[in-house]
């Protein structure tokens, strides 16, 4: 466990040297004032213009979504940025030959953010949801919407191989988070052809108000999680 | 402390390290000495563990290598061919770090920076190193847990003279500690200076197996070479320990008319042609 920790830390101390991985870590926090109070208030101005009862006001559950995946997105996205600049070092390699390991070291470089980020979810998605969140939901939540960030970590450290490469395949990574907008615009049957996105079903359990809509969600982020595990190990033997 | 028993191994399908047998005992510079590409890093990499794929047995320290857990680690220490730190970090700030991942209580920084000649340099970015430097520190950092067995891939390739002496030293002193020591290493003088025992690795197969002094003897003692003028010049040679029954010689002596005589030992590289058919580059 101790090495666990060391490691962990010393990834706290390099996102610390880093204004901009200090800048993603932050960001949730801002992102769910920016939703609490900027978003009825320009519905409120909305409405008052177009003389519509509501605009914005259906689509509140996709911002509760979003907000559900961005802390556990940019904790995530530090992460593995982290990571490509330790492979340039190879630092990786040799953790592998010391008490923390290979999997010592990847628990301490994905799981144990995306893990931070459960439990920073869970804290800010009750104080800036939009829509009522049952406990149960906010759960929900808070595991799906940091599931996703770990897919989104594993993407990007397995298809890039330094950090300007990670920049880039993060943002194409991150498309996988729109999954849950589809839902909401596309009708019925045409909707399932992104069926394979985690993120789609987390959009369907809200959109149409059933909980069991997280079940394949979760079950479909393990599968994305295994392969890209797989993959990451055959990248760093 | 390390027992290797008919151990294959390959990347591909093709069959690469096949059938190696060789044991290491307590206190033992044990080197592998090969060209590049011969497998020498791969089958360091088996005995510390990153190669877990491999057939027959590899036992280092009583474990199967394949089966390590992490207090495996405890008693290994490894220094790769390549540079391992953070560049962007101090050399202490390193060193701190990759001692907090034992539970071992790490032995003295400073004492071990002062040891290499970097005491004045600890707090220096470590991507201000030179190369000489940045291998010194490297080398240091496999000692932080005290290891019992070091593992060193290459530790003088691409070192000048004055460096290379340094690390040929400090690897000397930690044998004196009683330290079991692993190398591997493309240069022969360095191999025939600092092992106990080592093994010609070629194509992934161990091709001999000794004391640097035993292989060299292997090939018979050194040779006398002289040269003498008698309508021209002449040479000849004679081994060292039949000069008392060549006649030509100790007439060319008797009567002073010798131009030349030296003597010269086969080196271990020498020997490594001779057995592999191959040269050591
Ligand atoms: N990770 C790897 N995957 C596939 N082939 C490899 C890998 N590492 C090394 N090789 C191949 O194995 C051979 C031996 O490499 P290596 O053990 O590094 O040789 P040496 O250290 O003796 O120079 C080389 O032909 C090399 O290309
Ligand atoms: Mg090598």
């Amino acid at each position: 466990m101790k090495p666990i920790l060391s490691s962990f830390l010393q990834m706290l101390k390099s996102v610390k040297r880093d204004r901009m991985l200090v800048a993603a870590c932050v960001a949730p926090l801002l992102v769910g004032i920016a939703i609490k109070y900027a978003i009825p208030f320009m519905e409120e101005i909305l409405i008052a213009q177009t003389n519509r009862r509501e605009i914005l006001r259906p689509y509140y559950g996709l911002f509760d979504i979003f907000f559900s995946m961005i802390t556990s997105a940019m904790f995530c996205f530090a992460a593995a940025m982290v990571l490509l600049e330790e492979h340039d070092d190879h630092i990786e390699s040799y953790c592998s030959i010391t008490p923390l390991g290979k999997t010592g070291y990847l628990i301490s470089r994905i799981f144990l953010p995306a893990f931070a980020a459960f439990l920073m979810t869970g804290i800010l998605l009750p104080i800036f949801h939009l829509t009522p969140l049952p406990p149960a939901m906010t759960f929900f939540f808070s595991l799906t919407g940091n599931l996703q960030g770990v897919i989104i970590a594993l993407l990007v450290v397995t298809l890039s191989t330094n950090k300007l490469e990670g920049m880039a395949v993060t943002k194409i990574a991150s498309v996988t988070i729109l999954g849950a907008l589809v839902p909401y615009f596309l009708p019925e049957p045409l909707q399932y052809t992104l069926a394979f996105l985690p993120s789609f079903w987390v959009g369907k359990s809200v959109c149409d108000q059933k909980l069991i809509y997280m079940l394949p969600a979760i079950l479909e982020t393990a599968i994305w999680i295994l392969i890209l595990l797989k993959r990451f190990r055959r990248k760093m033997p | 402390m390390i027992q290797v028993n008919n151990l294959s191994f390959s990347y591909t399908k093709q069959p690469f390290i096949s059938g190696m047998s060789f044991s290491v005992s307590h206190g033992e510079i044990f080197g592998f000495l090969g060209p590049s590409g011969a497998g020498k890093s791969t089958l360091q990499k088996i005995l510390i563990g990153m190669i877990t794929a491999y057939q027959g047995s590899a036992m280092v320290n009583g474990v199967e290598c394949k089966k390590r857990t992490k207090d495996f680690y405890e008693d290994i220490g490894v220094d790769f061919e390549f540079s391992t730190m953070y560049e962007k970090l101090t050399a202490k700030e390193n060193l701190q770090f990759f001692s907090s991942l034992y539970e071992k209580k790490s032995r003295s920084i400073e004492e071990l920076l002062e040891m290499v000649g970097l005491d004045r340099d600890g707090d220096k970015r470590v991507s201000d190193y030179s190369k000489g430097m940045k291998s010194r520190l490297n080398f240091i950092k496999a000692l932080l847990h005290d290891p019992l067995l070091l593992c060193l891939d290459e530790p003088t390739s691409g070192l000048d003279p004055t460096n290379s002496r340094m690390m040929k030293d400090m690897i000397l002193a930690e044998k004196a500690k009683g330290k079991t020591i692993l190398l591997t290493t493309h240069n022969m003088q360095d191999a025939a200076e600092l092992c106990d025992r080592v093994a010609f690795i070629v194509g992934g197969k161990i091709c001999a197996l000794d004391s640097p002094h035993s292989l060299i003897m292997s090939k018979g003692a050194a040779a006398v070479t002289y040269t003498w003028l008698e309508n021209g010049e002449h040479s000849a040679n004679c081994p060292i320990d039949r000069i008392s029954s060549d006649e030509r010689l100790k007439g060319l002596i008797s009567e002073n008319r010798l131009q030349s005589i030296h003597s010269g030992e086969p080196t271990l590289n020498d020997i490594f042609m001779d057995i592999t058919g191959r040269t050591l580059v």
